[in-house]
């Protein structure tokens, strides 16, 4: 054995060593972290949700059109995917056809032709109809446009009322998704608020809490949801709506999570370090916020991302059936109202493409959460 | 095992008394009461002009002047002593009738959902955990995924396309036109099973979904166990084996989640029911909130709700048989 | 009645294949006690889990290992060779091999009866009706001491005391009549007073009933007790063997110096134990050359961190892998 391949094995023995030090020296934070990221399914459903909640906050940019404008030229009309040739040959930018409305000589319905011979080409940071980006920055340029003016580029088509559904959905991504956040807040801190009080005070008060959470538990939540949403007036304003919503899903959310919070607690109330901080004479709020919450803190993030595909699918599901947001407000599930019956899939099949979002949605939370809950479990590591 | 019985027994009757009390905060949240509504739809389109005078003659004339508590023993003696749940003044008749035969539907929708998702998920559940790690079983868990993941509305949508597509028209609905009103009869039933089995798909997919991953995590761990080496071991052949140790305790969790299955399946009848335009209990609350019929509704919440805890209680004497130690804990 | 010959098994893992167990080779007679000793992870209840093809699907012997087995009605068994279906696999575990496991309360089904556990496996293997498959667990329940068995047999395991649970646990593994009898650590879980009736016990049923037995423990003071002879593993390979007495008197191995001196006695109260100094390696990080080279206060360098040590027979009857007993200290390395 030579000197030089000594030296070169000492090296990499401290620097395994090293290694070694920096894994058994990380805080709880950062081993979840290195798990987390070996997820690859996890880290995939992070990255789409995090791009959906980009194009949903940036929707005023993202999307080329409002909400609710109307293109009266091209009414159901079909997704119109630029392309790079057509029979006139082929081309460096991307081009639709512009599009002129006839009227159908047998049924008299007016139905929209592409002119093959006439070019619009799409353009990137294009200016457009003048809006403000989460309602403060104005501006006019959009993520993309035609070069024309007048012409309109339908990526994923338009509803009976000749509305752009790629812009909708974009503008329902944001609300879904906040409505979502909202309601898993609202939940979370009343399970924390019952939770801790059932779980520290235990007894007598914990019998009670816990009859009622079963109460809560039992009733079928979306009929129960149904009954409230059905009591709002229908006077009220698009905002009183979408806020009474975000409170009726944050209202019955919690029953899981504070179950979960409340057997953590009693399960670890009569561990020394409790009873220590006790003795040492620890007022209660700072027992459980201190020393008994960050135990289980993981499993409470994990309950939470959880919990984020019940909201959403509840929210879809009511606005669905028409006792949850209402238009003009647009979400995933108002639009998928038009989706309705067997007729869209045969004709507008596009107006399900908002449901592909929900289900996109659902599955990252899901994976997310499952990834998380490897991560967040000491034990995985050792198999 | 009749104290445990009895001791469950007595808690089933106190939730069910508190549902009652929040189902009735529920019916009584709408604006406006019954009185005005009654009078609106009695009065609307006829000419006459209402006054406060006569909603107020209305009022006391249902007792809907009387403090809220005794409203609430009003309608809880009534359904309690009397099987009275109030009138559907949507239909003008009494809530019981409106209800009366699609309660039993609703009641076969349930069964046979349950059967279907436990029938499916229990021996694919076992099936995954004893070849874990096989392609199969990542199949698996891919459709579990996707189950949970697919609105139950989208997926009730695709069903009817493709079940349009293949099997024609007459599909949807529990019932064919000719049998709605008839009376019952050995051919109407049959046409009942004919239809029930879209719902029952409908309704058990998510259900499954859940229950398979529910059943393979369980029948894993149980697989470990020492006691099913200790049975191996003393030569008991690998089927009866695996039916007899493990599975007997793997399916503990579903026993104990019977109860929260069909609170799902509840839970997303309304909106499945109004895709497939079944005429049952979950169509019938539905139409009820939209248009206010308060007592219909709150009737059909409150019995739902009661055959969720009926499950319950089912589920827990189900898991005393099935474990002879959760007897002791009691 | 069984043979052992070059026991190695693998498995399979995510960090490759890793082998537990190497070339053990060891033979029980009928009537007689076989110790095997070691700590956990050396290997030893893997070895037994063999010899029952109990392994999980990813284990797998090697090609030089051969298991024979003489049945009760005189046919050889080749263990190694039987199919994991076979019919002739099930009539092994159980009614020629029985097992006794450390955890009786983990090893009983808590959702059956004794009773219920005990006739299934009587009427598996001796094929009689329930009523005969009841009287005879009765009776085994009687023979392990258990009173008042007619009532006991229908009590679940957890309403039964650990040294109870016990007992019926050596009535179950015993219910079907087997030649050889394989307890795994079967006192490690139990109070002192508790363990000398159950190794009392146990001796007794082994003369009654003229079986074989391998017991497994990692307390040498439990083996001076029970066995004849004795086998000490290390890192999956037999270091020391020999009758028990002459082991315990002389031990030649460094390890089994090292056991020995770790057992507390009355004698020594006053001096401080000498535990082995050090963990067991991890089957993946295997030490070259004398797998106890990092462990050993005898230590030769350059010849045991290098070397395996050949099996040896420094007296007759006792043999042992180590270079201190060897001959040809430095020579090649073993294969």
């Amino acid at each position: 054995m030579t000197d030089a391949t000594a030296g070169a094995l000492a090296k990499q023995e401290e620097k395994d060593r090293q290694k070694r030090l920096k894994y058994y020296s990380a805080s709880q934070w950062t081993l979840i972290w290195w798990r987390f990221r070996r997820h690859r399914a996890a880290m995939v459903a992070s990255l789409i949700l995090g791009l959906m909640a980009f194009l949903g906050l940036f929707a005023e940019f993202v999307a080329p059109y409002g909400p609710t404008t109307r293109d009266t030229m091209y009414i159901d009309g079909a997704p119109q995917i630029p392309m790079f040739c057509d029979q006139n040959g082929c081309s460096a930018r991307p081009f639709i056809h512009s599009v002129s409305t006839r009227r159908d000589p047998v049924t008299l319905r007016a139905i929209s032709v592409p002119d093959p011979d006439k070019r619009v080409y799409v353009t990137f940071f294009a200016t457009g109809e003048a809006t403000r980006i989460l309602g403060v920055i104005p501006t006019s340029i959009h993520l993309f446009g035609l070069s024309e003016p007048d012409a309109k580029l339908h990526l994923w088509g338009t509803d009976d009322l000749g509305r752009d559904v790629f812009s909708r959905t974009m503008y329902a991504t944001r609300t879904s998704l906040s409505i979502g956040v909202l309601g898993v807040l609202i939940s979370f801190v009343l399970a924390l608020v019952i939770g801790g009080i059932a779980g520290y005070a235990g007894g007598m008060t914990d019998n009670v809490i816990q009859r009622v959470t079963e109460v809560v538990r039992v009733v079928p939540i979306i009929p129960l949801y149904m009954g409230l949403a059905a009591a709002m007036p229908k006077e009220w304003s698009t905002t009183q709506v979408y806020f009474a919503m975000t409170l009726i899903l944050g209202l019955f959310g919690w029953p899981t999570l504070a179950r979960r919070i409340r057997s953590q607690l009693l399960s670890i109330r009569g561990e020394d370090y409790v009873i220590a901080a006790r003795l040492a004479g620890a007022r209660p709020g700072r027992i459980i916020g201190q020393h008994m919450l960050p135990s289980f803190t993981s499993f409470i993030i994990v309950d939470l991302v959880i919990s984020f595909p019940y909201m959403i699918l509840s929210e879809t599901a009511l606005s669905f059936v028409g006792l949850g947001l209402r238009p003009p407000t647009v979400s995933w599930g108002v639009l998928l109202q038009q989706a309705q019956s067997v007729r869209v899939i045969e004709q507008t099949p596009w107006l399900f493409i908002p449901a592909v979002f929900v289900v996109v949605a659902v599955l990252a939370f899901t994976i997310i959460g499952d990834g998380l809950r490897d991560a967040a479990d000491p034990y995985s590591e050792a198999r | 095992m009749l104290r445990f019985t009895l001791e469950r027994f007595v808690g089933m009757v106190i939730t069910m008394a508190l549902v009652s009390v929040m189902v009735f905060i529920i019916m009584e949240i709408p604006p406006g009461d019954y009185a005005d509504r009654y009078a609106f739809r009695k009065f609307s389109g006829t000419g006459v002009s209402v006054t406060e005078a006569d909603i107020e003659a209305i009022r006391s004339d249902l007792g809907l002047d009387k403090p809220m508590v005794l409203r609430y023993f009003d309608w809880i003696g009534g359904i309690v002593l009397h099987g009275d749940f109030g009138q559907a003044f949507a239909f003008e008749t009494s809530v019981v009738k409106v209800i009366g035969d699609k309660a039993w539907l609703t009641l076969g929708i349930m069964l046979t959902t349950l059967i279907l998702t436990y029938a499916i998920s229990i021996p694919v559940g076992i099936y995954a955990a004893v070849k874990r790690g096989s392609s199969l079983d990542y199949g698996l868990t891919i459709f579990s995924y996707l189950g949970l993941a697919l609105p139950n509305f989208l997926l009730a949508l695709i069903m009817l396309y493709f079940a349009n597509k293949w099997f024609g028209a007459d599909i949807g609905g529990l019932l064919s036109a000719r049998y709605q009103d008839a009376p019952w009869s050995l051919a109407k039933v049959w046409d009942l099973i004919k239809h029930l089995w879209l719902p029952a798909v409908v309704l058990a997919w998510s259900a499954v979904a859940y229950q398979i991953q529910t059943m393979r995590a369980t029948m894993s761990d149980e697989l470990n166990r020492l006691s099913v080496t200790a049975a191996r071991a003393r030569g008991v052949p690998e089927g009866k084996l695996l039916l007899k140790y493990p599975a007997r305790l793997a399916i503990n969790p579903i026993v104990s989640t019977i109860g929260f299955d069909v609170n799902r399946i509840f839970s997303e009848l309304p909106i499945v029911a109004a895709v497939l335009g079944l005429t049952e209990l979950g169509e019938l609350l539905l139409k009820a909130y939209l248009d206010l019929d308060m007592y219909v509704a709150g009737a059909i919440l409150l019995l739902l709700t009661f055959i969720i805890v009926f499950m319950n209680f089912v589920s827990d004497l189900l898991l005393a048989w099935l474990d002879p130690r959760i007897k002791l804990g009691a | 009645m069984l043979n052992v010959e070059n026991l190695s098994i693998s498995f399979r893992t995510d960090e490759g294949l890793i082998t537990p167990v190497q070339g053990v080779s060891f033979k029980v007679e009928p009537g007689k006690t076989l110790g095997l000793v070691g700590e956990s992870g050396s290997g030893k209840s893997i070895t037994t889990k063999a010899l029952m093809r109990l392994l999980p699907g990813n284990a797998s012997l090697s090609g030089e290992t051969r298991i024979t087995y003489s049945a009760k009605d005189g046919n050889e068994v080749e263990i190694h060779k039987i199919k994991p279906n076979a019919r002739s696999l099930r009539q092994l575990r159980g009614g020629e091999i029985g097992m006794i496991f450390q955890e009786p309360m983990a090893s009983f089904s808590p959702v059956y009866t004794i009773g219920n556990q005990m006739m299934e496996t009587i009427r598996l293997h001796r094929g009689c009706g329930k009523r005969e498959a009841r009287e005879l667990a009765v009776e085994m329940l009687e023979k392990v001491g258990i009173s008042n068995p007619s009532e006991r047999i229908d009590q679940y395991p957890h309403e039964m005391s650990g040294g109870m649970r016990q007992r019926a646990m050596i009535a179950l593994a015993l219910s079907a009549g087997p030649a050889l009898l394989i307890a795994d650590e079967p006192t490690t879980a139990l109070d002192v007073t508790i363990q000398a009736q159950v190794l009392d016990l146990m001796r007794d049923l082994q003369r009654d009933l003229g079986m074989g037995m391998i017991f497994i423990t990692h307390d040498l003071g439990v083996i001076a007790q029970i066995a004849d002879e004795v086998a000490v593993m290390y890192l999956g390979t037999i270091v020391e063997r020999g009758a028990t007495r002459d082991v315990i008197r002389s031990p030649k191995h460094p390890y089994t110096q090292g056991l020995l001196k770790a057992i507390p006695s009355l004698d020594t109260l006053h001096d401080r134990l000498s535990p082995v100094p050090g963990d067991i390696p991890s089957p993946t990080e295997r030490p070259t050359g004398c797998p106890f080279h990092t462990r050993c206060p005898d230590f030769i360098s350059g010849i045991c961190d290098i070397n395996t040590p050949f099996e040896v027979s420094p007296v007759a009857g006792r043999s042992v892998r180590c270079w201190l007993h060897s001959d040809v200290q430095g020579g090649r390395s073993a294969a």
